[in-house]
């Protein structure tokens, strides 16, 4: 009697865990299509990733004009530490001097670079090289341009970066660079009062001779090292395209490595003092120990 | 009534997948994180147009209010690394399991942040910085199909049922 009673509860109790566990079954198969969802949108993003990013490669090497701009400021601002290593203080001709007195440039809490140049200026179009080369040891630059000097000045067409349009990002430094005017010496980029402050009171006496006053390019290494003028002979430049410039920064063997890549490390060397000898990469390295063991002598 | 906790069944190769991925995430991102602390002189990393390791972590996408990315990978991979020890994936209830996807999906997000970081804003691939986001998305994927494949079964209640109590 007591076994027949208890047959429909169980029964039931059967009924009960087979629909508890056919729940259990739909609830899991819901799990795991989620999962792969989930794990399908992630795969999505990273394919339409590397997709936008190749896109983004092939139309910006879709001319050749710009194809050969990416090859240009690829080398110009991924010259190899060996080799700045090898070059040392090269064939600089001068290096960044210290600004009398106690001054200080600051963006964001940190040191400030501002370059005052314009396109048509031979001599910023020589500068330029090095000063991107120094820069893109500590940060990172966008939208660097190409361009050349006038066409009418010394050492005409001389083949150059452009600042015009250009940003950079680095955890170490600020910079703000200005081309004034173009290669035709239209008007282009106008400074902020506050740079423009800057620029007007140390390119100008006491800090240059007074005929040497406003003249560029300028570059403001964080208020206590400047440098106006070329740092380097222009002449080495001549003729060269700015493929060849760029390729030649990997060479140092070069007259252009020597000359760029000199110059660089005497621009780091001040940098490193700016940053507190930050990153050691950088400042501890070759090149620039022998720049700064440079400067310290002279 | 029996207080017997329910008995958790685990796919042993989640277990111990999710544990070694989480072993080498933990190097990966150690190795990152000396590199940071000693500037990166000794970073072996290749470098070339697009595979630039310095560009990357000297960058300054490398920190996040100041702490650094790699400090943060260590950190994520030591909390996943308990969350997938055998103990913690077989501990019963939703919490812990959660908690695990949780981080899993965290760690996935920031990896595809970084991923984009270094293909549209440097321009630049860190080799080290790709293993961390690989195994990160790894984890992601072993977390998220374990955790589905969890049984958790109620031996209290199929004791009630038989009358074992």
């Amino acid at each position: 009697m007591a076994r027949r009673k208890a047959q429909p509860s169980e029964t039931t109790a059967r009924q009960a865990k087979l629909a508890a566990l056919r729940a259990q079954e739909a609830r899991k198969r819901r799990q795991i299509t989620i999962v792969m969802a989930a794990i399908g949108v992630v795969l999505v993003v990273i394919v339409a990733f590397i997709i936008v990013y190749a896109v983004t490669r092939s139309n910006s090497s879709g001319t050749a004009s710009s194809a050969k701009t990416t090859k240009v400021v690829n080398a110009a601002t991924g010259v190899p530490p060996g080799v700045f290593a090898e070059v040392g203080t090269g064939a600089a001709k001068a290096s960044p001097q210290q600004i009398p007195g106690n001054h200080s440039l600051t963006a964001d809490g940190k040191p400030k670079v501002l370059y005052v140049g314009a396109e048509y200026c031979p001599y910023c179009a020589t500068e330029r090289w090095a000063v991107v080369a120094a820069l893109s040891r500590f940060g990172t630059f966008s939208d660097l341009g190409t361009t050349t000097s006038s066409s009418t000045d010394v050492y005409p067409d001389t083949a150059t970066l452009s600042f015009h349009g250009a940003s950079y990002s680095s955890k170490y430094l600020a910079f703000n660079g200005y081309e004034t005017q173009d290669r035709q010496n239209r008007p282009l980029d106008q400074l902020p009062a506050e740079d423009k402050k800057v620029f007007q009171t140390f390119d100008a006496p006491p800090y240059v001779p007074g005929d040497s006053a406003g003249s560029i390019p300028f570059v403001d290494l964080g208020g206590k090292y400047m440098i106006v003028g070329a740092s380097y002979d222009p002449q080495v430049l001549h003729g060269k395209t700015h493929l060849e410039i760029a390729k030649a920064m990997h060479d140092p063997s070069s007259d252009i490595g020597k000359a760029v890549d000199g110059t660089a490390n005497l621009i780091s060397a001040r940098l490193c003092t700016l940053t507190g000898q930050q990153p050691a990469s950088v400042c501890k390295s070759p090149g620039v120990t022998a720049a700064a063991k440079a400067m310290s002598g002279s | 009534m029996d207080r017997t906790p329910p008995e958790v069944h685990v796919p042993a190769w989640a277990v111990w997948t999710s544990l070694v991925v989480c072993a080498l995430g933990l190097l990966d991102a150690a190795y990152l994180t000396f590199e940071h602390y000693t500037e990166s002189t000794t970073l072996a990393c290749s470098e070339s147009a697009t595979i630039n390791c310095l560009k990357v972590t000297t960058s300054s996408y490398a920190d996040v209010f100041g702490v650094p990315f790699a400090v943060l990978g260590v950190v994520f991979f030591l909390g996943m690394g308990l969350l997938c020890l055998p103990v913690a994936w077989r501990r019963p209830g939703r919490p812990l399991r959660l908690l695990r996807v949780a981080g899993a999906v965290a760690g996935v997000l920031v990896a595809l942040y970084l991923v984009w970081v270094e293909l549209f804003r440097l321009d630049a691939i860190c080799l080290y910085c790709t293993g961390v986001h690989v195994l990160s998305f790894v984890l992601f994927v072993v977390v998220a199909l374990g955790s589905a494949a969890i049984v958790e079964e109620s031996l209290a209640s199929e004791r009630e049922y038989d009358g074992s109590t």
